[in-house]
């Protein structure tokens, strides 16, 4: 069933076309990955889709509701987060003071929003790291730190923007791991990846951007053979 | 908690007793202005320090708040406390749209848009003389008469305006203090540090500030009632201009911002300075005025209270 569908979505800056027509559904309980060459148009999309930026035209529906000309704050509120491709922690709190404050949109109480926050924490290893400041961790921590702030709101569909950018394999595994773990709790995840063994290992579907086309959607095993996808990525002679 | 408490009683003792220290009115104006611009810097600190939306433009609700308590006495003849009362209510009114626009700017944005709507409320004071007299002013010449245990209130004396003030002040620090406590408070620091985050983290970013922004007016507003009934007059571009904003800003970053005693350690020693400079160079006073913001802004961004705060959790770590 589909939980989130994105129709006929486009978006210019300036001359530029960064999103093209873009349609796709996202299924609940399914972890989508999408990919594509710098430039692609990746990042836009999420912005698109969460209200960051406004697009040109199409919508976008969660359970059938538009949401499309909301704030993000209220997309967020409808169940929809998001974490960012440069980490965005509020530095000068402390990894907890970080998810109180996104546990506070379900607990208006600090006592119940901090006992959220620890389980959260818990949940993703964490806890240690409860008192230092967010400034203080290391990125692969300050990646988790960012989505345990979006799990603290709550949500139906979490977007994970290179959660595995910069990561050493270890933590990209641990990544992995998590993202897993993220979907046995009932989140459905799209997923902006460039790290392809990561990506294929853990997506169900895999939806491929170029210039703001897509180009491929389908399973990973046959996206790897995608004459389209391959070109795209390596150019005419590769195809 | 019970710390806070403390420190709370005692500040409040040293208030009730400042004034029978010296029957100097001299004195009494001082204290009296210290805790006024104490009271400026608190409500600014709400906005400002907190959520860090620098305003430029706070003097447009003084503006509102004293214009409003003189108008509401001269015009329709309210008790002009109550009107006081009433201009902090006005000015908060103000506020809220006043936000709705402003914070759809970010940072140096939206600092030169309070700048500009402070302005504006400016020339509409200055030239809609019908209402406010424009540049001529507004002056009340006797205070109506108002009953205390009985007793008769002298407006002639300093002391009962100190201690209106007082409790302006007092109320002021208690706004911050249950903000800084609350969800609103931990928002607005969510905010000042990433506003794309904290709508990330699905905080109503413009609501958040808003609100802030309102009490921050409010505050503002009954200061600006209190400067309207304390001085008797009050023009356009006494309430209204931009070196008031400024110095708001002066006696939060001064004193410590997004702190709630810091206000009171930056007007104390603004006003002191300031005094002390108009009394030895005459308006020359204003180059070491300057001259004191610029030491502080590089010395001590954090503030004096900041930096006090600071040097007594080293000094109880180490002992």
């Amino acid at each position: 069933m589909a939980l989130l569908e994105v129709s006929n979505l486009s978006k210019d800056f300036g001359g530029l076309r960064a999103v093209s027509d873009l349609s796709f559904v996202l299924n609940q309980g399914e972890i989508l990955g999408l990919i594509g060459p710098n430039g692609a148009g990746k990042t836009t999309v999420f912005n698109l889709m969460s209200g960051f930026l406004e697009p040109l035209t199409g919508s976008v529906r969660l359970d059938g509701h538009e949401l499309v000309g909301l704030r993000p704050n209220a997309i967020v509120k409808r169940g929809v987060a998001r974490t960012f491709q440069i980490v965005k922690p509020f530095r000068k709190l402390t990894v907890l003071e970080n998810v109180v404050l996104a546990a506070f949109l379900h607990e208006p109480k600090r006592v119940a929003a901090t006992a959220e926050a620890r389980r959260i924490l818990a949940m993703l290893d964490l806890t240690e790291k409860a008192d230092s400041y967010a400034s203080d961790l290391t990125l692969g921590q300050q990646k988790r730190l960012e989505i345990a702030r979006c799990v603290a709101t709550r949500p139906k569909v979490l977007f994970l923007d290179e959660p595995m950018g910069g990561l050493n394999p270890t933590e990209v595994e641990a990544a992995c791991d998590l993202v897993l773990k993220l979907r046995g709790n009932g989140i459905t995840v799209i997923l902006v990846e460039h790290q392809m063994r990561a990506i294929m290992k853990i997506s169900d579907r895999v939806l491929v951007l170029h210039h703001g086309v897509k180009i491929a959607d389908a399973t990973p095993e046959s996206i790897v053979r995608d004459p389209a996808v391959i070109k795209a990525y390596l150019g005419e002679e590769a195809a | 908690m019970s710390k806070n408490r403390v420190i709370g009683t005692l500040v409040a003792l040293a208030l009730l007793g400042a004034p029978l220290a010296t029957a100097n009115p001299f004195f009494h104006h001082l204290l009296i202005m210290v805790l006024f611009s104490t009271l400026l810097g608190v409500a600014w600190n709400l906005l400002g320090g907190y959520s860090g939306q620098v305003s430029f433009g706070h003097s447009a609700f003084l503006g509102v708040g004293a214009y409003a308590t003189m108008l509401l006495h001269l015009k329709l003849g309210w008790s002009p406390w109550l009107g006081l009362v009433f201009g902090g209510a006005l000015a908060m009114a103000v506020a809220v749209p006043i936000g709705l626009i402003c914070f759809r700017l970010r940072g140096p944005y939206f600092s030169l848009a309070t700048l500009a709507v402070a302005e504006i409320v400016r020339l509409v004071a200055l030239n809609w003389e019908s209402l406010t007299a424009g540049p001529q002013g507004l002056l009340i010449t006797h205070l109506p008469e108002l009953k205390l245990f009985g007793q008769a209130i002298d407006w002639e004396t300093k002391i009962p305006f100190y201690y209106v003030i007082a409790v302006l002040t007092l109320l002021g620090m208690g706004v911050t203090f249950i903000v800084s406590q609350s969800r609103l408070g931990a928002y607005l620091l969510a905010v000042r540090e990433d506003i794309d985050s904290a709508e990330a983290a699905g905080i109503d970013t413009v609501r958040t500030r808003v609100v802030a922004l309102a009490l921050s007016a409010a505050l503002v507003g009954m200061a600006g009632g209190f400067y309207a009934l304390y001085f008797r007059y009050i023009d356009p571009d006494a309430v209204f201009s931009v070196a008031l904003s400024v110095e708001m800003v002066f006696i939060a970053v001064v004193g410590g911002i997004a702190t709630t005693g810091g206000p009171i350690v930056g007007a104390i020693f603004l006003v002191t300075i300031s005094e002390i400079f108009r009394e030895r160079f005459q308006s020359g006073h204003l180059i070491f005025y300057g001259l004191f913001m610029m030491v502080i802004i590089r010395y001590l961004p954090e503030g004096i209270w900041g930096r006090l705060r600071f040097l007594l959790r080293l000094s109880t770590q180490r002992a």
